[in-house]
Parts: structure tokens; C-alpha cells; sequence
């Protein structure tokens, strides 16, 4: 099977066409990716941003931003811009080094993740063999910065909010990790590329969601409480923490817990639609379309077609998700934090356990249909 | 063991009941996504304050006898009546009114009890400004009438609820002569007058 366009080797290619050596074009090559993902992700939170107003005004029968741009959409622009040139307040009794550094650890490691979000066959920063591990191991580094940030800021209301993110995001770590091991079971393989391959094929039948359920719908609940999303939003929960651990935050600090939380919701989704809705893949198998139509895999206008239809597929799929997630936000209530530990450890985890072992149960009796 | 069954089976059934409901929630906020929104776009759109509404307190210096009743019946005693004695003409002569409105409650007591019907309740509410003591308003002040919202040509006037027909709720899109359950002050208004002249014959005969 051919694997579409590949933008490095091409690049690479070209580079040493010219004449350079193939570790210089390579070095030339890397930032590349790197800088496009930090872009793409940034301007993916603005648009998430603006979505969420909007879908949150339209379901409360509002209108939402309106006056900055067409429809308001740079209204996420204004906002960032005037949080950027806000006075950056350190309260008087904080400690300064763990204040500043609490932003910096929960967005970095967000960022990071972004490396093994693939787009396409080739449209990945880098396909690691641990693949989707790293996600979610970086993720578990989110908690001890928001920690940090709480104990920092010298105010109990932060302290309390930093305390009860660690323990949800803890908590909540263990169901989705093991809602993730099913479907690496299913594909032998931690790589993102690999789990999107092992769904290819059958267009929307080959997805994992049909084949994982529950897992699926695990996988959701816990990415939510691991954003900090509405149902489980309880380490900001303004009406009894002022706003958790970014109460003393203020500026150019704040803007860095504000956007690692959206890059974080819009990353768990396009982890969600690349584990569970099939990556890149079109609803109907495009390849052997292609084939019965007749068209060479190689044709260069295919292949264009194809990388873009994926590059679109993977955010709308994402988009998709993050929609859900905001009409979530305005249907169902807060829960209590022992609800929320309880819906975790004694809900989600024996299902997310079961789960596993019925898929591995499954895969061994029907070998075709699991990934055996 | 059947104990256990069971206890499973209610487990699955009260988890699935509880998805059943965040999906019912679900498609009732979905299905508000695509209603009109219901809010008012403030200085572009207007409402009509209805017939009843206590706004700015409207005040006729010449009609005013300076008899302090306004003052009386005010919980808090606002209204300042400055007036002296004229011992030529025998009448108490009217200086200055004047009524603060940063501490008026409107409650309209003033406007119920004034003899004179001097005072009157407008339905002006943008009394916002800059500094408290300009809320402070003299006779003259007083005496001033409100722009009406279907006259300004900048606002886009929104019947309130209580003038919309019967069944709407929402007073954006409204057929052009919809009327509002009931009968109009001023239709109620010609039929007393139409009615008068009849009364009056009777009684006469």
C-alpha cells in the first residue's frame, strides 16, 4: 500500500539536491513541524475558544460575541491580547519560583503531547514507538504544576483547588489508561499510526468505536475530568473556590493556564477521534474507491486530495467532540467531589478493567475482527 | 448468589437510567441551540416599558400647591418643597422642588397622593450618570418628558411581554399590527366617551 505524501523525505530530498549534507537538510527540516504544531495548536484554542461562546450562548438562546470581527470570532484575538499586556501581579507572600514555574509545567507537557497527534500516514511531528504511552504519561505531569500553582499562590482557596485537581486527574488517569490499553491490545502497537492503520479499510464499520463501546464512552468521562471540563470542573468550581488554583493568577500567567487547558481539551479529542473514530480515515475507504474508479494510488492529485481529506477529517472529528463536550457543559450539573472520586474509582475503573479483559477475551476467541 | 445477580442488575439498570437522562438533557440543550435568541440587543433594541411602569418621576412646577402631601406619604421624607408665605396675596408661594433620585425608591406614593396630579410616573429608567448629585433633579429637571423608545430612530422598540398577543413569548419577528390581548387604554378610553353622551341623556330624562 502506497503511504501518500511525505512531506520530510521530499523536503530532505530536495535539500540534498541542492547539495547539502542529508544530517544538515535534516536539522533544517525539524523545527518545521515543531513550530507548525505550536501554531496550529494555538489557533486551534482560539477557535475553540470562540466556539465554545458561541455554543454555549446559542444553547442558553444568547447570541455571544458579536461586534470583534465577523460573528465575533476575534473576540479569543482581544481577549488573549489584552491578557498578554495585563500587569503580571506575584502576590506579596507567594512563593515567586513555584508560582511562576506551576503555569509553565501544566502547559509545556500539553504541547509536548501534540508530537504523536497524527494527521495522515506521514502528517505526524514524529511517530514514536510509545506513541499514545507518552500522552499519557506527560499528562500526569499536568497535576503537579497545577499542584504547584495552588500551594504557591498562599490563599486557601487555591490550595484546595490545587489539591482536588491532583486527585481527580490522578484518579481519573487509571480508567483512561486502561480504556487506551484495550484498543493497543486490539493493535499490537502503542503508535498512533499504527491503532489509525488497524482501523483502515472498512471506512466508518473498521472505526473502534463499534468495537469498543464502552471504552469509548470511558475514555470521554475521564478525558472530561482530565480537562477539567463541566461535569467535573470542581478544582475551579467558582461558586465555592473563587476560581481553584488560578484564583492569585493573573496576566500572562493566567493566559497560560487558560490555554493549556483548551489545547488540553482539543488534544484529548483529537486523541479520541485518532483512538476511537478512526484518524484520518473517511467515512467510506477512499483507497478502494480509488481502486474501482481506477485511479493509481500514486497519482499525485490523489494523493493531495486524500492527505487534505485527512488533515480535515482528523479536526472535524475533534471539532465534533469538543461540540459534545461544551453541550455537556451546559446539561449536566456539577458533581460533588466524592461523587466525582466515587464515579472514578468505583465505577469507572471496575468497568474500564472488565472492559479489558473482555476485549482480550474476545480477541483470542474471534482473532479477525480484534487484531489478533 | 441470586443476591448478587440482582444487585448487578439493578446497578446496570440505575447506570443506564442515568445515561438515558444526561441524553434526554442532552437533546433538549441541543434543541435550544437552534431558537431565536430571546435576549434584547440593549442600545439597538428597546422594550416598551408597559402602561403601569415607575419610572423618573415626572413633576408640573405650576400645578404644584406646595401642600407637602408628597412628602408625607414618602417613606423617607424625599421630596424637598421649599416655599415661602406671601402675606400680600395670602398663599404659599413655591420656590424650589426638587427630588433626589439616587435615594427614591419609586414606590409612587407622591404620585398617588398628590392632589393636584402635579407628579407623574414616566418610563424613563436611563438615569445613570456620572456622579451621584447629578441624580439630584430640581424642578426644571423634573419637568423634563422622556424620549419615547418607538420615537427614536437610532432603537428598535420591543414590545414587552405583557403587550405581546396571546402565545408569544418572544416580541422579535411580530406581524405588523399584532395587538396584545384585551383592549387598548385609548379604545377603552372611546368607548367611555361614546358611552357618555347616552348616560348623560338618561339622567337627564
Amino acid at each position: 500500500m502506497n503511504s501518500g505524501i511525505d512531506l520530510q523525505g521530499s523536503f530532505v530530498q530536495t535539500l540534498q539536491d541542492f547539495g547539502l549534507p542529508s544530517g544538515l537538510a535534516k536539522a533544517i527540516w525539524l523545527p518545521l513541524p515543531m513550530l507548525l504544531m505550536i501554531i496550529g495548536a494555538t489557533v486551534g484554542v482560539l477557535v475553540v475558544v470562540w466556539l465554545e461562546r458561541k455554543i454555549s450562548a446559542a444553547a442558553q438562546q444568547r447570541i455571544g460575541p458579536e461586534y470583534a470581527g465577523p460573528l465575533g470570532v476575534l473576540q479569543p484575538v482581544a481577549d488573549g491580547i489584552k491578557l498578554v499586556f495585563k500587569e503580571d501581579v506575584i502576590p506579596a507572600k507567594a512563593d515567586p519560583w513555584l508560582f511562576t514555574i506551576g503555569p509553565i509545567l501544566v502547559v509545556i507537557p500539553v504541547f509536548l503531547s501534540y508530537l504523536i497527534v497524527p494527521f495522515g500516514q506521514n502528517l505526524v511531528v514524529t511517530d514514536l514507538n510509545i506513541g499514545i504511552f507518552i500522552w499519557i504519561s506527560l499528562s500526569s505531569i499536568a497535576p503537579i504544576g497545577l499542584l504547584m500553582a495552588g500551594y504557591a499562590s498562599n490563599n486557601k482557596y487555591a490550595l484546595l483547588g490545587g489539591l482536588r485537581a491532583a486527585a481527580q486527574s490522578i484518579s481519573y488517569e487509571i480508567p483512561l489508561a486502561l480504556s487506551v490499553l484495550a484498543i493497543v491490545m486490539m493493535s499490537n502497537s502503542l503508535s498512533t499510526i499504527d491503532i489509525v492503520n488497524q482501523q483502515a479499510g472498512y471506512g466508518i464499520l473498521g472505526w473502534n468505536i463499534w468495537r469498543q463501546p464502552v471504552g469509548f464512552i470511558i475514555f470521554w468521562i475521564a478525558a472530561l475530568a482530565e480537562c477539567e471540563r463541566l461535569p467535573f470542573d470542581l478544582p475551579e468550581a467558582e461558586e465555592e473556590l473563587v476560581a481553584g488554583y488560578q484564583t492569585e493568577y493573573a496576566g500572562m500567567k493566567f493566559a497560560l493556564f487558560y490555554l493549556g487547558s483548551y489545547v488540553n481539551l482539543v488534544l484529548s479529542a483529537l486523541v479520541f477521534a485518532v483512538l476511537y473514530l478512526g484518524g484520518w480515515e473517511f467515512f467510506i475507504p477512499l483507497d478502494r474507491l480509488a481502486e474501482w474508479i481506477g485511479v493509481a494510488d500514486t497519482t499525485p492529485w490523489l494523493q493531495v486530495l486524500t492527505a487534505s481529506l485527512g488533515i480535515i477529517m482528523t479536526i472535524v472529528k475533534a471539532y465534533f467532540l469538543v461540540f459534545i463536550a461544551i453541550l455537556l457543559r451546559w446539561t449536566v450539573p456539577r458533581v460533588r467531589i466524592d461523587q466525582l472520586l466515587d464515579l472514578g474509582w468505583k465505577f469507572l475503573l471496575p468497568v474500564s478493567l472488565a472492559n479489558l479483559l473482555i476485549t482480550a477475551a474476545l480477541k483470542l476467541s474471534f482473532p479477525i475482527a480484534f487484531g489478533g | 448468589m441470586f443476591k448478587i445477580l440482582k444487585q448487578v442488575q439493578e446497578y446496570a439498570q440505575e447506570s443506564w437510567q442515568a445515561a438515558k437522562y444526561i441524553g434526554q438533557g442532552l437533546s433538549v440543550t441541543f434543541d435550544h441551540m437552534q431558537r431565536r435568541p430571546i435576549t434584547v440587543q440593549y442600545p439597538y433594541e428597546k422594550l416598551v416599558p408597559s402602561e403601569r411602569y415607575r419610572g423618573r418621576i415626572h413633576y408640573e412646577f405650576d400645578k404644584c400647591i406646595a401642600c407637602e402631601v408628597c412628602v408625607r406619604v414618602c417613606p423617607i421624607n424625599l421630596p424637598v418643597v421649599d416655599w415661602e408665605f406671601d402675606k400680600t396675596a395670602k398663599k404659599k408661594k413655591l420656590n424650589h422642588y426638587s427630588i433626589d433620585f439616587g435615594v427614591c425608591i419609586f414606590c409612587g406614593n407622591c404620585v398617588e397622593y398628590c392632589p393636584t396630579n402635579c407628579l407623574s410616573m414616566t418610563e424613563e429608567y436611563e438615569l445613570a450618570s456620572y456622579d451621584r448629585h447629578e441624580l439630584n433633579y430640581d424642578s426644571v429637571a423634573l419637568g423634563r418628558l422622556p424620549y419615547k423608545v418607538t420615537q427614536d430612530p437610532m432603537v428598535t422598540p420591543l414590545k414587552e411581554f405583557g403587550y405581546l398577543p396571546k402565545g408569544v413569548m418572544e416580541p422579535h419577528d411580530l406581524p405588523v399590527g399584532a395587538q396584545r390581548a384585551g383592549k387598548r387604554p385609548e379604545e377603552i378610553l372611546a368607548e367611555l366617551e361614546a358611552a357618555k353622551p347616552k348616560a348623560e341623556a338618561t339622567t337627564e330624562g
